[in-house]
């Protein structure tokens, strides 16, 4: 009786055993699928803009703030040295747009006297931001970002990197 | 916790019922199998029988189902940027080639499967009613024929997505032969393309087609094709059984009237089963049928798949309409009616007989109307439902092989032995040297 018992229950374990085999078996394949099918919908290949591109030789631009409108980015010229800012504005990413000042005014960023000619303002919700991008009105949490400027070594074109941010007080002289 | 019980019990069955009541509980109760009979005669689950053809053409539209989500996430209905988003999916896109070759797969053994149920149907002699009250198998039938015409436009409108010289000149030579028919031919041609050419629009209305309105057609067909099957009582081999049964005059049989899930009193609606002897040649759906249609499921899933690995799907150039391949061949199960178009066409000093009305128009026009009317035209006995060439049958039975044997044969004609300007060549014939398209 007891032997009897015993093969019963190591048949009922092989079965359940097989059971549980097909039941993960059918699981690991619907995931499988599952798996292919979502991953497949993660791109491998992007078709938007280049975040990298020339935006001319440092001559074209005047003194001063240039629009690019297609990157949605001002490049600063002051003399010899230029830096680009970001046009998004860091509230909920409207096009910022310049107001250049009909006086020089001076405020305080950071401690420090700086001279002003222009502004930036968001037109969606007021944020105002200084000439280096720094926010001090609305409801903009952060400055305007800035991104890396650098001479393509084969043309000599400004090559602006969105991808890659800098601090404020970045540079590039000519 | 409770709730959560009963939502769980809604959606899952035991396989190993306990008992009878069990049994039936698994299937009356649950949303999934609640259109399933409770008990099944042993003999509808034959697989020499009906060789699951029914079951194996619902898996394969669920599979393109499944398959067409992540295909439609990806693909761009634009003539611009259809072949390269094809091309993307093929080549780009993480498993993109496996869920592609699946969902092409399926649809081109779709197409072969739900002919051969219609071809299983009617040797059975299935669609004919049987003995049993409310039967109405002539109008499955036509709902049958309906599906598969809507399956054949399925697959047709997918074929002109990938947007290559395959895609475009297959559609090209397709609906050129609805241009055909009389009167409203061009008519026809011109709303099916949204203007004379193969053009955006096209593009766009075979999208929306393919994606939306067959799909949904066919699944409301569906729907109503299973409720018939339940009207009817089951497969056309319950009545045979049915007769049998009366023929042995066995002891009286259990006759039994389901009302409506028992929600309403009466008899007003009313399932009546066949006069089968349950004891003897029924056993319970859940396991017996569940256990069938998951192993019919896995072996679809699992051909598929394998031939997803091994077979590679085409792409060819990116569409040209310039320059027409040489020989353009419409898809597969439309060659038959492409080489009856040609071997149609009589010139008779200057007068032609054009081709495109006889083969592609009348032909096929009075095949599906005989196809749809037949079940009304046979008027063979009660004895030859649900048997395989029924004695009664011979002489229909002998025409439809011999329509069969001839669209096999011009299907292979065309496919096989079609060389440029649709001259015929043999296999082991090489084609001629054809000038390229400058």
């Amino acid at each position: 009786m007891k032997s009897q018992t015993e093969a019963s229950a190591r048949g009922d374990s092989r079965r359940g055993w097989l059971h549980k085999l097909g039941i993960g078996g059918l699981l690991a394949g619907v995931t499988g699928m599952g798996y292919a099918f979502v991953r497949a919908l993660v791109p491998n290949v992007l078709y938007e803009a280049p975040q990298r591109f020339k935006a001319g030789t440092p001559d074209q631009f005047p003194e001063g703030a240039t629009f690019l409108e297609d990157q949605r980015v001002f490049i600063v010229r002051e003399q010899r040295t230029f830096h680009a800012i970001s046009a998004a504005c860091t509230h909920l990413g409207c096009t910022v747009k310049m107001v250049s000042l009909n006086q020089p005014k001076k405020v305080a960023i950071g401690g420090r006297e700086v001279e002003e000619t222009r502004e930036f303002h968001c037109p969606c919700h007021g944020s105002k931001y200084y000439g280096d991008g720094t926010n001090f009105a609305g409801p903009a949490p952060k400055p305007l970002a800035c991104y890396r400027v650098e001479l393509a070594p084969e043309d000599g074109q400004l090559m602006v990197n969105l991808d890659e941010p800098v601090s404020r007080g970045f540079r590039l002289t000519v | 916790m409770a709730a959560q019980n009963k939502i769980w019990r809604q959606l899952t069955w035991t396989w190993k019922p306990a008992s009878e009541r069990d049994a039936g509980d698994a299937v009356v109760r649950n949303l999934l199998l609640h259109w399933f009979p409770a008990k099944v005669t042993i003999g509808s689950l034959s697989f020499r029988y009906s060789f699951w053809l029914g079951t194996i053409s619902a898996v394969l539209f669920g599979i393109l189902c499944i398959t067409g989500v992540p295909l439609m996430f990806l693909y761009v209905p634009s003539v611009e940027r259809a072949y390269q988003s094809v091309k993307d999916i093929e080549f780009v896109v993480s498993f993109g080639w496996f869920i592609r070759a699946l969902h092409r797969l399926s649809a081109h053994l779709m197409v072969a499967v739900v002919f051969l149920h219609m071809v299983r149907v009617f040797f059975t002699g299935a669609y004919k009613n049987g003995t049993a009250a409310n039967q109405a198998r002539p109008v499955n039938w036509v709902i049958g024929v309906a599906m598969m015409l809507a399956t054949f436009f399925l697959s047709f409108t997918g074929y002109l997505l990938p947007w290559d010289q395959l895609a475009y000149w297959a559609v090209t030579v397709g609906t050129n032969i609805a241009s055909a028919a009389p009167l409203v031919g061009d008519k026809i041609r011109f709303l099916l393309l949204g203007g004379n050419q193969i053009e955006q629009n096209t593009l766009l209305r075979f999208y929306v087609l393919h994606c939306f309105f067959l799909p949904a057609f066919v699944l409301f067909l569906f729907l109503w094709h299973m409720w018939r099957v339940r009207k009817d009582g089951g497969l056309a081999s319950v009545d045979k059984l049915s007769l049998e049964q009366k023929r042995q005059t066995l002891p009286p049989v259990k006759s039994k009237t389901y009302s409506l899930l028992g929600i309403t009193k009466g008899r007003t609606v009313h399932v009546e089963t066949a006069l089968v002897n349950e004891d003897e040649h029924t056993v319970n759906s859940s396991p017996f049928l569940t256990r069938r249609i998951l192993m019919v499921t896995l072996a679809t899933v699992a051909v598929i798949c394998l031939l997803a690995l091994l077979v590679a799907t085409p792409l060819e150039e990116a569409a040209n309409p310039r320059v027409t391949p040489n020989p353009a061949k419409a898809p597969w199960y439309f060659l038959w009616l492409q080489e009856l178009v040609t071997d149609t066409t009589v010139k008779l000093g200057d007068f032609t007989i054009n081709g495109a009305l006889i083969g592609g128009i009348l032909v096929p026009g009075l095949l599906i109307a005989l196809l749809a009317v037949w079940p009304w035209l046979d008027k063979s006995p009660v004895q030859a439902v649900g048997v395989w060439f029924a004695a009664q049958r011979r002489r229909q039975n002998l025409v439809f092989l011999g329509i069969l044997v001839v669209v096999l044969a011009l299907t292979v004609v065309g496919t096989f032995l079609r060389g440029p300007y649709w001259l015929f060549f043999w296999p082991w014939e090489a084609w001629p040297e054809m000038p390229g398209p400058f």
